[in-house]
């Protein structure tokens, strides 16, 4: 395959306008030159690499999934992906020219306006890389807002969210502490948790709010958005949280899609791009890039993040997501979620497992197994069921979502019973 | 367009609408849930009619400087969706992920080969996420070693993500000049090189699609200093089978796959931005590291000198499969994209270096730099959107900051003869227009779905979000 | 009315009344730097030596550092820039003022730049 669409005789005039007999001439000002030819594998046709695509594919196994702990296997419509795969939204870049990328930047609006009506906050931005991330950016940007260097992290933030924290917080010279006073800069809870409990955390903000502090809420299941109260109501300055359940496949762990929102008065420390609409020359509506001064290209040293490459294309899928399940869809999506994970546990405590959740839980529950854990989940990936995330040797945690068909609970279930 | 929230109709059905009860006590669930409801057919036609206000490479010519905005070939996006990929979730476990497993491996294995790099980390989602791991990087390094070492070097052309992620690390940036042949002044480099110096940021070729002449004695002093060195490899594409890195001194290198590899950018992502490092830094990279055994592939999370982790699971898989196609793809004739790279750039130059000033007389790297001072001030960005009426992306403008109305221009090697020509035609005719009819150009564009935008009253008086009764006009 | 004013090269300038410095940016400076669309102020109360960064002002496409002119303890910010910092481009010397400073130092006041100082260090720009 090649995708360079020079020929011989345009490479030879080109050379001769420049001035130089061969492609080498341009390349003198290189220290090292490379005297050896890359050690690389023979080029490929396209056909041959779809099928040594296809092969190593084959090398996965994908079983009924019953695991979730941050990644969350919900329906994708059709219509979406023939959306995302127009060449128009997904071969631009960045929008600077704004007149030249209006699709891309009233997504970006849209899905900015999403974000606020699921979280009740006041501000979104574009998208940040994932649910992780975007949690050690809100830790930045409430130091950066109160001069504050210490960090609450309530229990039962999923663990590789507290690992990437604790990587951001060891660079930026922040402490993760285990009490809430006048040094703290802000509180973090993630709800539903790690286990799947569901609270209210309205007694956590007024903690915070006590000591000074900002209340972040993460939210890592964002279908639960739909049945559960919106964090702006129990008193969150900050929601960000990990949109890959709005449309986003699975994918082995990426790309997902980091969300942050806030309230009004943290607008200016802000990372990462904001859209907003504004009219053109001629007294239209449009839409620009806005308060670009917070970011890297503009302010360097000062920016508010270094972020630049957002994960704007999943932004727009969640956008469409959001469009296509609308208020009914993702009610359903929420209900049913909850309603498979609620059969499924009464199931298995009849037969004899214990359910840990100490308040109501969504979609996800952690079951103390009686027999080890990895006892019963290899039997359970023997009959084409992924049951679970071992959690020590005799617990799980189990997810369910609208795909995890009545069937498949039965499957489980007759497999447990044979384990 | 009016906005998806201004529809209220019937929905499809995506999924059966069965009666199920929710138990939740009343102060834990949401009343209002206050999404539109839009028909499939009206969603369709509003995300597609949006997409017709968009410009991409499949659409046009998109010299934007730095971005590396080449084809993005097709069959890697339809590999990318292979359900194997697609649908295996992160928890899956090494048992049934070997597929993924063998992918990441072996990727590594071919930027290893490509850069002279011991390592790379796959785990950065973009550019800038793999510069801060590399800082980071550096400040767990000397931490460990119990050296006070809290500066980091950056010249005046550098992006601005690296003195944006010095910060984050809390390292004071030392910024150093550009010298008259466009390098990084060496002498006031020597100058600047004391002992409290982390690390230098370099990015080559640099920002000005130049070569750095001196990157080998800046490695080396740097080296006796004790100073690492980063490459900002946003450049790559100027490099594959032309130079290594690691071989100019470098110690650490970012590299874009959405820039060199191809992977589509998305309207501003994901990106995903891997690091390289030599041996000696191994240690830290991120857990988990893949590892082979007896040709089995394993997750590795006994790493005790890691930094941690800087995404929640292991990278942007789905990018890396498009990156790993498009290397394997190429092979052993990658070097030909970079030549390719290099020729158009050069031939670019040679047609609009009588036209615009150009601030360092040499051959080129895979971009340029030309301002347009001469036709005023705010000509860059008059001349930007004059080039959308001619059907053209503009390049990136007013970058790198220490030329005046810089256009910085990345043809690519996809790119043909007759586009090059065209585009150079097009910026030639738009300067006449300057001198002849200067207000056409001020008041640019004019064939494009909105006129030219008011970004000065998007700042001041913000309308971020949607909401009922929220139009400004 | 230049003839109380006095400037810095960095482009700001200071005005004594009663005991007191306010300080904005010269109408040159907000000039070159477009329609300003954001303003960061320091706390009331923050100390600053002279030419040390006190202010950050935004426009569209530039962000920059506002340096203080005169040491000395700043007692009051004008408010109405949250709101209207296009105030500074409309009336950079009056309604666009940014801080009032107690300086520690009055001499430093003489050592700055009289308005014809400015207008020939601006003109040889």
């Amino acid at each position: 395959m090649n995708y360079i669409p020079i020929t011989e005789n345009d490479r030879n005039s080109m050379l001769k306008q420049i001035g130089v007999e061969s492609i080498n001439d341009l390349l003198k000002d290189v220290r090292p030159p490379l005297n050896d030819e890359l050690n690389l594998p023979k080029p490929m046709s396209e056909f041959e690499i779809r099928q040594h695509m296809q092969e190593m594919a084959k090398k996965n196994t994908v079983l009924a999934n019953f695991v979730g702990a941050g990644s969350y296997d919900h329906y994708i419509p059709s219509a979406l992906n023939h959306i995302l795969g127009r060449g128009e939204f997904s071969t631009g870049y960045t929008p600077y020219q704004a007149e030249a990328s209006q699709g891309t930047l009233q997504a970006m609006y849209e899905f900015q306006s999403f974000v606020c009506l699921l979280t009740g906050m006041d501000i979104s931005n574009a998208s940040l890389y994932d649910g992780a991330s975007a949690l050690a950016e809100a830790a930045l940007l409430c130091s950066s807002y109160n001069g504050r260097n210490r960090i609450y992290v309530r229990d039962r933030l999923h663990p590789h969210y507290l690992q990437v924290l604790k990587t951001y917080c060891n660079a930026a010279n922040l402490e993760i502490t285990d009490k809430i006073d006048e040094k703290t800069s802000c509180v973090i809870a993630q709800n539903p948790d790690f286990h799947g409990n569901a609270e209210n955390l309205a007694h956590l903000a007024d903690q915070a709010h006590k000591a000074g502090a900002l209340f972040v809420v993460c939210v890592v299941e964002p279908t639960s958005l739909a049945i559960l109260r919106a964090p702006a109501d129990y008193g969150a300055d900050i929601v960000v949280g990990e949109g890959q359940s709005f449309g986003i496949p699975v994918n082995f762990g990426g790309p997902c899609l980091g969300f942050l929102a806030t309230r009004d008065f943290l607008l200016k420390k802000i990372p990462g791009r904001i859209c907003g609409m504004t009219v053109d020359s001629k007294g239209n509506k449009g839409f620009v890039l806005t308060f670009q001064a917070r970011e890297q290209h503009i302010r360097r040293e000062r920016a508010t993040s270094n972020i630049t490459t957002n994960q704007g294309l999943m932004a727009l899928a969640a956008t469409v997501y959001l469009a296509l399940m609308g208020r009914n869809g993702l009610r359903t999506v929420a209900s049913l979620s909850y309603a498979r994970a609620h059969s499924l546990q009464q199931k298995l405590q009849g037969l004899g497992f214990k359910i840990l959740n100490d308040r109501p839980f969504y979609n996800e529950f952690l079951a103390q197994t009686p027999k080890p854990a990895a006892k019963i989940l290899s039997k359970l990936s023997e009959n084409g069921i992924q049951g679970g995330l071992e959690i020590g040797q005799d617990r799980i945690l189990v997810c369910c979502t609208e795909t995890n068909t009545a069937q498949d609970i039965e499957r489980y279930v007759s497999a447990v019973r044979e384990s | 367009m009016k906005t998806i929230f201004e529809y209220d109709e019937q929905t499809s059905g995506h999924l059966a609408d069965e009666q199920v009860s929710i138990e939740l006590p009343g102060d834990l669930r949401r009343g209002d849930l206050p999404l539109p409801n839009v028909s499939e057919v009206n969603v369709v036609r509003h995300y597609t009619n949006l997409s017709r206000e968009n410009f991409g490479v499949d659409v046009g010519f998109y010299p934007l400087g730095s971005c590396t905005m080449k084809y993005n070939p097709k069959v890697n996006e339809d590999v990318a969706k292979l359900e194997g990929f697609s649908s295996l979730h992160p928890h899956a476990g090494a048992k049934f992920a070997q597929g993924s497993l063998q992918l990441m491996w072996d990727l590594e294995q071919l930027l290893k080969e490509i850069t002279g790099m011991d390592a790379f980390s796959l785990q950065p989602a973009a550019g800038a996420q793999s510069e801060l791991l590399g800082v980071m990087i550096a400040k767990v390094h000397f931490a460990q070693k119990n050296q006070k070492r809290s500066k980091a070097i950056i010249p005046d052309s550098a992006h601005g993500t690296n003195p944006a992620t010095a910060a984050i690390c809390k390292m004071e940036t030392v910024v150093i000049p550009t010298d008259l042949r466009g390098n990084m002044d060496l002498q006031k480099f020597k100058e600047a090189l004391t002992p409290d110096i982390a690390i230098v940021m370099l990015t080559n070729p640099n920002t000005l699609g130049l070569y750095e002449e001196n990157v080998l004695e800046i490695c080396e002093l740097a080296h006796k200093n004790g100073t690492l060195t980063y490459c900002d490899g946003a450049n790559m594409n100027a490099m594959l089978g032309i130079t290594k890195p690691a071989e100019q001194g470098f110690d650490m290198i970012h590299l874009n796959l959405h820039k060199s590899f191809s992977t589509p950018h998305g309207g501003g992502g994901p990106g995903a931005g891997v690091l390289g490092v030599r041996k000696f830094l191994e240690g830290y990279l991120p857990i988990p590291r893949i590892v082979k055994q007896d040709a089995k592939y394993a997750f590795d999370y006994d790493r005790p000198k890691s930094v941690g982790k800087v995404h929640s699971f292991y990278g942007n898989f789905g990018m890396l499969v498009r990156a790993y196609c498009y290397i394997r793809t190429w092979g052993s004739d990658i070097r030909k994209v970079s030549e390719h790279a290099v020729l158009n750039a050069n031939y670019l130059l040679s047609l609009l270096k009588e036209t615009f000033e150009v601030p360092y007389n040499r051959s080129c790297a895979h971009e340029f730099v030309v301002s347009s001072k001469n036709f005023g001030q705010k000509s860059a960005q008059n001349i930007a959107k004059r080039l959308l009426d001619y059907g053209f992306h503009p390049p990136t403008i007013y970058f790198p900051l220490i030329v005046s109305e810089a256009l910085m221009i990345e043809p690519t090697e996809t790119e043909n003869k007759e586009t090059l020509d065209r585009f150079a035609s097009a910026l030639k005719e738009i300067t006449r227009e300057i001198e002849e009819n200067p207000q056409i150009v001020a008041n640019a564009p004019h064939a494009t779905p909105v006129g030219r935008l008011d970004e000065v009253m998007a700042a001041r008086k913000p309308n971020l979000k949607w909401s009922a009764g929220n139009r400004i006009i | 009315m230049l003839e109380e004013i006095k400037f810095t090269k960095e482009h700001e300038w200071a005005k004594l009344s009663g005991g007191f410095a306010i300080v904005g940016i010269s109408d040159f400076a907000q000039k070159q730097l477009g329609d300003i669309v954001s303003v960061e102020l320091p706390k009331v109360g923050s100390v600053f030596k002279q030419l040390q960064v006190m202010a950050i002002i935004d426009s569209i496409k530039a962000s920059s550092d506002i340096y203080c002119p005169l040491s000395g303890q700043i007692i009051e910010i004008n408010q109405n820039l949250h709101d209207h910092p296009e105030l500074i481009n409309q009336s950079p010397y009056d309604g666009g003022w940014m801080v009032k400073i107690k300086p520690a130092n009055k001499d430093e006041f003489d050592g700055l730049m009289t308005g014809t100082q400015y207008e020939e260090f601006v003109g040889q720009k």
